[in-house]
């Protein structure tokens, strides 16, 4: 790993930018996690003040906004190392930056102090589009389409100036167009709730199971020829598998939000079936992530990345395999569906297919920016230990709480709202809601330890005997 | 489905997944670690994995599809961590030999 000997580029320092804006949302995001999960326990709180349903929207929009702002700082990082020239278009990337946030911020001052407004144009407009995840209003929805529109020049415009193509950079080019396309699809005023859905899920399963999953794939690819030392080929050649594999499945996969929406019937085939066969590709990564893990453990000059990129790929496996398998088939989903069993899946994968990348990426460039040569020491385990001690015991209080009401609520009760009121009583699922408050403080505290060690300046230590060679 | 075989066939279905990623995560690490046991303690959890997938298929209430699905996926399970180990392994051995 290259030290702090060399300045940084341009786009990297955006990059750092990008960063610290990622981490500070991390925490807001987890802040409204904690007060969506104390309306659990007091639910009159704050009634008619600041509802559950605002909160929630701060949580998970925010959710969706830090972690984008984590990859494309990550981009905005490898991409002069990848191509080895500044980035083209660097200007506009860091006035886009400037607007992003300022644009968060009245997003999230709109989200506040507004909250809601009558069913009309002007509250799709300027106030908030209802569509779960991405209820940022309008203007600012095109507003992401312009960030990252410049993203992608910014990508093609660096590849074609430094004359350069590597087999990261053509499968990262290539997901720039579902990245920004996907998006747009979500926001046509349609009428009809179902149709409304139908759009509105390819851009949350595409994202999340799709576009995003190959974007993370490359920047894993970059950060394991610069942690490890792993080779260009293996990387790339493991790349396109993994590419192929996760499209092959999770595209279609995209069958099992249609369940209940009012799509046609055939979708409870296609969805159980392509969606059973997206755990055979995260298998592939175990076995790759032990693999490269046993080769380059001793080798390896940042501890923190190397354990935080082992722990995606066994993250993406439980969260995403085991969890989405449980309650994928139209059979089980019946009753799962919409329960905090969901929601335990909902936690689990995108902290394993995305947090625990994004930070790896953080300790990369903590490394380079301290110019330490060993990035080691004890501290940086306290963040590691309790964030993810926090999550398994959250999402297992939530599997717990989510069995009870599709148990009670769905298949002995029938779905009625009598039912839903008795399983919300029942005491399985009362105690997973406290349980998950006490494993969200704990998640909470480890974000404190994960934000206090990267700030802190590291310890210098011994390099370890053999060095990964730099990518 | 009623309610006991609902949750019974959801454990039954993440023990499967579970024990899938056993089988992986042992087979490779004892082929790193050259420990032969353990590659076979990974044997035995496909096996487990794949004598949850006939319970799933003689118990559970799911459709024939699902059940001959699942049976099908546990036969794929077999052979995804030799079949990708032997893949990295030939990866690497050409790399060192280009180096
Ligand atoms: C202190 C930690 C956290 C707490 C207490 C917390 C709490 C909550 C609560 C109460 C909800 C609303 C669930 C409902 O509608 O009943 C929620 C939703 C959600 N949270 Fe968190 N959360 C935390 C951290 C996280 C993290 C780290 C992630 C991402 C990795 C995340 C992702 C999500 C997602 C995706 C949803 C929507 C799930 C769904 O509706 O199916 N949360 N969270
Ligand atoms: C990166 C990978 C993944 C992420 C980030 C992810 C995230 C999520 C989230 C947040 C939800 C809740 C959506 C909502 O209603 O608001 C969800 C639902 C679901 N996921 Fe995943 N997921 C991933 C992979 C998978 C896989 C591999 C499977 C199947 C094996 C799966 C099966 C499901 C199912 C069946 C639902 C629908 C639950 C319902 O509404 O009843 N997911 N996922």
């Amino acid at each position: 790993m290259s030290t702090a000997a060399q300045p940084l580029y341009r786009s990297q320092r955006l990059a750092l930018r990008y960063f610290t804006a990622a981490i500070a949302l991390f925490g807001v995001m987890i802040a409204f996690g904690l007060l969506s999960a104390a309306y659990y326990l007091f639910p009159s709180m704050l009634f008619n003040v600041f509802n559950f349903n605002t909160s929630k929207i701060m949580h998970i929009d925010i959710l969706v906004i830090w972690l984008l702002m984590g990859f494309l700082g990550a981009v905005y990082w490898y991409l002069p190392k990848e191509l080895g020239r500044e980035v083209a278009g660097i200007r506009a990337a860091e006035i886009t930056f400037w607007v992003f946030c300022l644009a968060i911020a009245l997003v999230a001052a709109t989200f506040l102090f507004v909250q809601y407004g009558s069913a009309n144009e002007f509250t799709l407009w300027f106030i908030n589009q209802g569509r779960k995840y991405v209820e940022a209003p309008r203007w600012a929805a095109i507003g992401i389409v312009a960030i990252l529109l410049v993203f992608s020049w910014n990508v093609v415009g660096t590849c074609v100036k430094a004359h350069k193509m590597t087999g990261i950079m053509w499968v990262m080019v290539l997901d720039l167009i579902p990245l920004v396309v996907v998006y747009l699809d979500a926001f046509p005023a349609d009428t009809n709730m179902s149709t409304d859905l139908y759009w509105w899920w390819w851009l949350v399963h595409m994202w999340v199971e799709s576009t995003w999953e190959v974007l993370i794939g490359c920047i894993m690819a970059l950060v394991l020829m610069d942690v490890m030392g792993t080779s260009r080929r293996i990387v790339e050649a493991w790349l396109y598998i993994e590419v192929m594999l996760v499209l092959g499945a999770g595209i279609l996969g995209l069958g099992h939000h249609y369940f209940w929406i009012g799509t046609p019937q055939y979708w409870l085939a296609i969805g159980g079936f392509f969606s059973a066969l997206e755990p055979l590709p995260l298998l592939g990564m175990v076995v790759h992530a032990v693999y490269d893990a046993g080769m380059h453990r001793l080798r390896t000059s940042n501890q923190p990345a190397f354990y935080w990129i082992t722990a995606e790929a066994f993250g993406n496996f439980i969260g995403a395999g085991i969890w989405g398998f449980m309650m994928t088939l139209p059979q089980i989903n019946l009753f799962s569906h919409g329960t905090q069993w969901t929601v335990s899946h909902g936690h689990f994968a995108f902290y394993g297919a995305y947090v625990c990348g994004v930070i790896a990426v953080l300790y990369v460039a903590k490394q380079r920016v301290t110019g330490v040569p060993l990035l080691a020491g004890h501290t940086w385990r306290w963040g590691f230990g309790l964030l993810n001690l926090g999550m398994v015991g959250m999402v297992m209080a939530l599997l717990l709480a989510g069995m009870a009401q599709a148990f009670y609520g769905r298949a002995i009760g029938g779905s009625t709202l009598m039912a839903f009121t008795t399983a919300s009583e029942n005491l399985w699922f009362k105690s997973g809601m406290y349980a998950r408050m006490l494993f969200g403080v704990i998640f909470a505290a480890g974000y404190v330890a994960l934000v206090y060690d990267l700030l802190r300046a590291p310890r210098s230590a011994a390099l370890p005997a053999a060095q990964p060679q730099p990518a | 489905m009623s309610p006991g075989a609902l949750l019974e066939t959801a454990a039954l279905m993440g023990l499967f997944v579970l024990a899938g990623g056993a089988y992986g995560g042992l087979y490779s690490m004892g082929r790193l670690r050259a420990r032969p046991h353990w590659v076979r303690a990974g044997q035995a959890c496909w096996l487990l994995a794949f004598a949850i997938a006939v319970l799933i298929a003689l118990r559970s209430p799911l459709d024939l599809g699902w059940k001959l699905l699942i049976l099908a996926s546990a036969m794929v399970y077999a052979v995804i961590p030799p079949v990708t180990w032997r893949y990295l392994q030939r990866l690497h051995a050409h790399e060192e030999t280009q180096q």
